[in-house]
């Protein structure tokens, strides 16, 4: 294996994908700010009048808070954090929000503080809130009062002493604020009594403020010694192997897939004009880099759907705002194209859309283009990598079925299982150096060491490279299923059953198998009748025989990710725990 | 009946209502809705072809007296009421085809009426007089909080989306009240009313969700549609109804034929809230469905 110092210096023809550029720097300049507070408060100061942030109901309810107030009222909480809690920098604070203004005001004000954020999905549930609380060691956690109920089951066991709870019409004009929750306490019956010891956010804030003024704190010196290695935030994943980790994200990787992604961009971000619909959860790497910290940076709207599900949650949203640009993902995309009111009269003022999280499908892209006239460009990334490694240009040649182009400052290499680099065209995992690319897991260094090999992030997916430097994701390493020696990719398998008109969706993976060492096994979720018959004799017309699943089962609905990707490895955990017999009978696929 | 009170106090309710539907609307959910123009021509044959013909074999088939014939007739050519609108609100249908086709059918009904009433009651002396002032005034009610609402809507999103659970809730409130101080008031009258006047009422509004649909689902039109012009079809406005018999008879004979619309009045808030509940849950699937819509389907339109 070459060294890193080798790779350093790769030469450009070892880097086909610089010829697409076009006006994208090649090499990255290094970033401006020396953290994201900087980072957050010069951009505050830029746009200070402008709106920062709406929330919209479905209803089309809704507040907004500006550049100045955003940036004000982060101050007050890291004032709050920092005086009132008295929180070291570098303490975790634990951020259990969805879309919603308090959202920013709370995530800019840990950053700030120089704490470190560490996003939680609101809709955990107890043992794995106990879990990512104690792995990070986060003594506060700032939540939603939809879930407060779970409080007092999961306080007891982690380091967590201070609560502050947050509605989701905070900031909202106080009629309006009312309204909302009155609907959603007594007629949606949807916020629980909080039962433990909780400071309400509005509260927090004015004590922050209160502080600030009487011992005439200077919030800037809180991050003034923050440099681009202090770590910014603990993002969890769950990789494929269960138990979740912290990927430790330092202010300068995410500063620099800023910088990152606005050369990407750029040439359809005007500063201080866009309107970004945000749809994705913001505590999803991909929403918290893309929507709020680039797009934050360049002085847009960003217009907060709490909720996307049902599609028509985001009607009102983007009627009522002159939306610009919308980041998601193709179940998302998908969905807006079947609606009436979006693919008749699509956002008149959009000029691009940015797909990540799982394979935007090349007919959503195409028709997409077409119905909005603009593009709909594909990235690929991980929570390990700030996210974004990979991009399509949005202007130049954009490939359908294609994760795009390394980004400015990434090396990409395809490697076979001996780490050695593949063939040209040929499929190897993904491996990807760059300012980006995470610290390591937190308190996991065999984990760590496992992942980040020689500066290299080993990313578990199968790639394949054409000769202008465009990657094609074949499928996770990981998800890769051996039959009597042939590899079989879950993705083809389920390409090929998706195009039965009966089938909704469908999940494939390997499960143990006596004979074959691993057999295909296929979960389907039918919409209409459908027997297993028909489904092996269709793949039969289109597959290899090999490849073709030997057991099907029919079920209701398949885990899934918060941004929609089926988790496969759910599916193998269930199997393996429903067949304890067969785990000894083959090795199962990792 | 109402008294002059109360009748004033409904116009106001209803006037807001209506400001409430208006303010959910943007000017593209009219467009959306003159997408498919021939909706509105559906909903008018329906309207003034099917409706009449239906009240005119109803009435047939049940052997009413001429009186009650006439003015279930009149019952049946009467344009679609304001209630359609809000049925069609709570139902998650077009709420801006159904203010189209109201609007139209309304615009029509000084010539349409008298022109369907003189087809099918003739042989029968009746001099109808149309009141065209009243049905300006319907008119008026509908349009002005409709497009006060979209400019509320428009000029702050907050104050439309207010305005818009404030319509829906009196929406609620005006139809409980309505069946709930309806029936004691005429406790005397349902007594008293024979079994044929009770089909003849309930039959034609029901009848008249069945034929809009089918008719627009035989024309082609999209289920949502479909819907719209069913409730719209379905629901009549009764109070025009009782307003032309009132200023077209006198005593007995006014006693008579107000029967008829009095009693549709009742059983149509009933049957359209039924049928409400079940378009709704029509509607919600759809929009599940939709959502979880393969890609494949999307773009072959299968």
């Amino acid at each position: 294996m070459e060294s890193p110092q080798d790779a350093a210096a790769l030469p450009r023809d070892r880097r086909p994908w610089v010829h697409h550029y076009g006006a994208i720097p090649a090499d990255l300049p290094p970033p401006a700010h020396s953290n994201l507070a900087a980072l957050i408060h010069s951009s505050a100061e830029r746009f200070a009048a402008r709106r920062a942030f709406t929330s919209c109901m479905p209803n089309g309810m809704n507040g907004s808070l500006s550049y100045a107030r955003v940036d004000e009222a982060s101050d007050a909480f890291a004032v709050y954090l920092r005086e009132e809690l008295g929180l070291a920098p570098g303490s975790r604070v634990a951020v259990q929000l969805p879309n919603c203004l308090s959202y920013p005001v709370v995530a800019f004000g840990i950053l700030k503080a120089g704490c470190v954020l560490v996003n939680t999905n609101p809709l955990y549930a107890v043992s794995e809130m106990i879990h990512q609380f104690r792995d990070s060691g986060a003594e506060a956690l700032i939540i939603i009062d939809l879930f407060v109920d779970k409080l007092p089951e999961v306080l007891p066991h982690t380091a967590i002493r201070h609560v502050v709870v947050a509605s989701l019409a905070q900031f909202f004009p106080p009629v309006v604020r009312q309204v909302v929750q009155a609907v959603l306490r007594y007629w949606n019956r949807v916020i629980p009594p909080c039962q433990v010891k909780a400071t309400e956010l509005g509260l927090a804030l004015a004590e922050g403020r209160r502080l600030r003024q009487a011992q005439g704190i200077e919030v800037a010196g809180y991050w003034r010694d923050l440099v681009p290695e202090s770590l910014a935030a603990l993002q969890y994943t769950g990789g494929t192997t269960g138990i979740a980790k912290g990927a430790m994200l330092s202010h300068g990787n995410l500063l620099t897939n800023v910088s990152q992604i606005e050369a990407m961009a750029g040439s359809h971000i005007s500063d201080g004009e866009e309107c970004v619909l945000t749809a994705l959860p913001l505590y999803h790497i991909f929403a918290f880099s893309v929507n709020l910290l680039a797009f934050f940076k360049h002085g847009a709207h960003n217009v907060l759907v709490p909720n996307p599900r049902p599609i028509q949650n985001l009607q009102r949203a983007i009627e009522n705002y002159p939306v610009s640009w919308i980041s998601g993902v193709n179940t998302l995309f998908n969905a807006l194209l079947n609606e009436e009111w979006f693919s008749l009269y699509p956002p008149r003022k959009l000029r691009a859309a940015a797909a990540g999280g799982t394979a935007l499908h090349a007919a959503v892209a195409e028709r997409w283009e077409k119905v909005t006239g603009t593009p709909l460009v594909e990235g690929y990334g991980l929570t390990e990598s700030s996210p974004v490694l990979s991009f399509n240009p949005l202007v130049g040649v954009r490939k359908p079925g294609s994760i795009g182009i390394p980004v400015p400052g990434t090396e990409v290499r395809l490697v076979d299982s001996r780490g050695k680099p593949v063939a040209p065209g040929e499929p190897g995992e993904l491996t990807a150096r760059g300012p980006q690319v995470m610290q390591g897991y937190w308190q996991q260094p065999e984990a760590s060491a496992e992942a980040l090999r020689d500066g290299w992030l080993y990313t578990g997916d199968i790639a394949a490279m054409d000769e202008d430097g465009y990657l094609r994701i074949v499928d996770r390493k990981k998800d890769l299923i051996l039959v009597s020696g042939f590899n079989v990719y879950p993705n083809e398998v389920e390409d090929c059953i998706a195009l039965l008109e009966a089938v909704q969706e469908v999940g494939v993976i390997g499960v143990p198998d006596p004979d074959t060492g691993e057999a295909v096994r296929a979960y389907i979720v039918p919409r209409d009748a459908l027997d297993r018959d028909t489904v092996k004799a269709h793949c039969r017309q289109h597959l290899a025989r090999y490849k073709v699943p030997k057991q099907i089962a029919f079920v209701d609905e398949l885990p899934k990710s918060p941004v929609g990707k089926v988790l496969r490895k759910d599916l193998r955990a269930e199997y393996l725990k429903n067949h304890p017999e067969t785990a000894t009978a083959g090795s199962p696929a990792c | 009946m109402l008294t002059p009170l109360e009748e004033t106090l409904l116009a106001f309710m209803m006037a807001v209502i209506m400001l409430g539907m208006g303010s959910s609307l943007t000017f593209k959910d009219f467009r959306i809705a003159l997408r498919h123009p021939q909706a509105i021509g559906i909903g008018f044959a329906s309207q003034y072809l099917f409706m009449p013909l239906l009240a005119f074999l109803i009435g047939r088939a049940l052997q009413l007296p001429p009186l009650q014939a006439v003015s279930l007739i009149l019952m049946g050519c009467v344009p679609g009421g304001a209630t359609s609108n809000i049925f069609a609100y709570f139902s998650k249908s077009l709420v801006g085809l159904s203010i189209l086709m109201t609007v139209c059918s309304t615009l029509l009904a000084v010539v349409m009426v008298p022109l369907v009433l003189a087809v099918y009651t003739s042989g029968i002396d009746a001099a109808f007089q149309i009141p065209s002032a009243n049905i300006i005034a319907v008119l008026g009610v509908l349009l002005v909080p409709t497009l006060l609402g979209m400019w509320l809507r428009r000029r702050n999103a907050n104050v439309g989306a207010c305005t818009e659970l404030v319509g829906g809730i009196l929406g609620v409130v005006v139809i409980v009240f309505l069946i709930a101080t309806w029936v004691p008031r005429n406790w005397q009258l349902l007594m008293t009313t024979g079994a044929e006047v009770y089909l003849a009422a309930v039959g034609l509004g029901l009848c008249g969700f069945i034929i809009g649909y089918g008719f627009s689902r035989a024309a082609r039109l999209p289920p949502l549609k479909a819907r719209t012009v069913s409730l719209e079809t379905g629901i009549q406005n009764g109070p025009l109804a009782v307003l032309i018999v009132t200023l077209s008879f006198t005593g007995e004979t006014q006693q008579q034929m107000l029967l008829i619309p009095v009693m549709y009045g009742l059983f149509i808030v009933i049957t359209s809230t039924v049928v409400t509940f079940y378009y709704r849950r029509c509607s919600l699937r759809e929009e599940l469905a939709r959502d979880q819509a393969k890609v494949e389907a999307a773009t072959q339109g299968r």
